[in-house]
C-alpha cells in the first residue's frame, strides 16, 4: 500500500520533469511522455495516461484536446510553481482572523516586534 | 427555574468567562490544564445553551399546562435550540471542507515541486518558512531553502521537533473546533479571544516539547531567525505579539502541579454544573 503511493507520487514527478523539460512550455501527448519515459524505465502506455489524468484532476496540468488525442501542458515552470506555492503559503499564515490549513512555526512579525524577540531572546541566553 | 438558570450558564460561558479567562496570562504557564479548562469551557457553553432549550421544552411537556402562551414559549425555545445545534454542525461541516480542501490541494502542488529529504519537504525557495500540514492522510512537515540557510543544526532540529509535536498531539483537531465554534457565533460571544488564546496555547505546548529535546536556547533562536527573515513580508500590523508571549514563556517551564491541578479541576466543575441541571429535572421526572 505505501509502496504503490509512493510509486505513483514518483511517477506523477518524472510526468511533471518531462512537461517542465518542454521548450517554451509546449505541450505533450500522452504517447511522447511515454515514449520518453519508456526510455528509462518499464512502463505501460495506460499508466502514464491515468497518471497524467489524475495530474489534470488536481489541476496540475492542463488538458487541451488536439484532434482525437489531448495535449498536455504544465500549469507553470517549475520555479513558477514553487513561487505560487510559496505565496498560498504566506496569504494562508497571514490569515489571522481564523485558523490556517497550514501550522507556520512563526506567525507573521514587524520590525518592532524582532526588535522585541532579540531583547527577550537576550533575557533567555542571560536566565 | 431550571431554563433560566442554564441560560444565565450559557451566557456566562459563551462571553465574560472566556474573555476574563483571555486575560489571565498566568494560565500560559501550564499549557495542557489550560487548555483542558478552555475546551471544557467552550463545551459548557454548548451544553448549558441547548440544554436551557431543551429545559423549557421537556417542563412544559411534563407540567401538562395548556395554553397558547405556552405552547409558543415551548415551541420558540425548541426553535432556538435547534438553530443553534444545526449552526453548529453546519459550522463544523464547512471549516473542515475548507481545511482539508486546501491542505489537499497544497499537498498536490508540494509534492510535485518540493524535493524529499527524508521526512521533510524542502521547498527550492529562498523565503523562509517551517510549517506543517496536518491531516488523518499523509502529514508532512515542509521546511523552505531560505530557512535551512538561516537555522544551524541545532536549531533547525527545533523547528523539526516542534512540527512533529504539532502533528503527533493533533493539535489541528482542537484549533478546529474552536474555529468552527467562531463560524458559528461570531458576536456576542467571545469566542474570537477563545481560537487566539488556545492558538497560542498549542503552539507553547509544541515549543515546550522542542526546547525539552533541543534546548530553549536553540528553539528561541530559531523563532526570533525565522521571524526576521519574514518580517519584510508581513503585513503591517500583524499581530506578531503571540512570538513574543512564546518566547517569554520560554523563559519559565517549571512544573506547576498545584496550578495545573486547580486548573483541571476547574475545567470538572465548569462541565458538571450544566450537566447536572440538564439531568437532575429529567430524574427527577421520571422518579415517582
Amino acid at each position: 500500500m505505501g509502496k504503490a503511493r509512493t510509486n505513483i507520487g514518483d511517477l506523477e514527478r518524472s510526468v511533471m520533469e518531462v512537461l517542465w523539460a518542454t521548450p517554451d512550455g509546449g505541450s505533450r501527448t500522452v504517447r511522447e511522455v511515454h515514449a520518453e519515459l519508456a526510455g528509462e524505465r518499464d512502463i505501460a502506455y495506460t499508466t502514464v495516461m491515468t497518471v497524467m489524468d489524475r495530474l489534470a484532476r488536481k489541476e496540475m496540468v492542463h488538458q487541451e484536446r488536439d484532434g482525437r488525442a489531448y495535449r498536455y501542458r504544465a500549469r507553470g515552470s517549475r520555479g513558477e510553481m514553487t513561487a505560487e506555492l510559496m505565496r498560498d503559503t504566506l496569504e494562508e499564515f497571514s490569515s489571522h482572523d481564523r485558523q490556517t490549513a497550514l501550522a507556520a512555526f512563526v506567525e507573521d512579525a514587524s520590525a518592532e516586534d524582532v526588535e522585541a524577540l532579540r531583547a527577550a531572546l537576550a533575557r533567555l541566553d542571560g536566565a | 427555574m431550571t431554563p433560566l438558570v442554564l441560560a444565565v450558564l450559557a451566557v456566562l460561558f459563551a462571553g465574560p468567562v472566556p474573555a476574563a479567562l483571555a486575560r489571565l496570562p498566568v494560565v500560559r504557564r501550564t499549557p495542557v490544564a489550560a487548555l483542558v479548562l478552555w475546551q471544557s469551557v467552550a463545551a459548557a457553553a454548548v451544553l448549558a445553551a441547548l440544554g436551557a432549550g431543551l429545559a423549557l421544552v421537556t417542563h412544559h411537556a411534563w407540567t401538562g399546562t395548556s395554553g397558547l402562551t405556552t405552547w409558543l414559549v415551548a415551541g420558540t425555545s425548541l426553535g432556538v435550540t435547534l438553530l443553534v445545534a444545526a449552526r453548529l454542525l453546519w459550522s463544523a461541516h464547512r471549516v473542515g471542507t475548507s481545511l482539508r480542501a486546501i491542505r489537499r490541494r497544497h499537498s498536490a502542488q508540494l509534492d510535485l515541486v518540493a524535493r524529499a529529504g527524508g521526512r521533510v519537504h524542502i521547498i527550492e525557495h529562498e523565503v523562509p518558512v517551517a510549517y506543517c500540514i496536518p491531516g488523518f492522510g499523509r502529514q508532512r512537515i515542509v521546511v523552505s531553502e531560505g530557512a535551512r540557510g538561516r537555522l544551524s543544526p541545532d536549531e533547525l532540529d527545533a523547528v523539526l521537533e516542534h512540527e512533529r509535536a504539532h502533528l503527533r498531539a493533533r493539535h489541528d483537531l482542537v484549533l478546529e473546533a474552536f474555529s468552527a465554534l467562531r463560524e458559528a457565533f461570531p458576536r456576542w460571544v467571545s469566542s474570537d479571544a477563545a481560537l487566539r488564546e488556545v492558538r497560542l496555547l498549542v503552539e507553547v505546548l509544541a515549543d515546550r516539547v522542542a526546547a525539552r529535546t533541543s534546548g530553549r536556547q536553540a528553539l528561541g533562536r530559531a523563532l526570533v531567525q525565522l521571524a526576521e527573515g519574514r518580517a519584510p513580508e508581513a503585513a503591517l500590523g500583524a499581530g506578531g505579539n503571540g512570538l513574543l508571549t512564546r518566547v517569554e514563556l520560554l523563559a519559565d517551564t517549571r512544573p506547576r502541579p498545584l496550578q495545573a491541578a486547580a486548573l483541571c479541576l476547574l475545567a470538572l466543575g465548569v462541565l458538571v454544573l450544566p450537566t447536572a441541571f440538564v439531568v437532575v429535572p429529567w430524574l427527577t421526572a421520571l422518579l415517582p
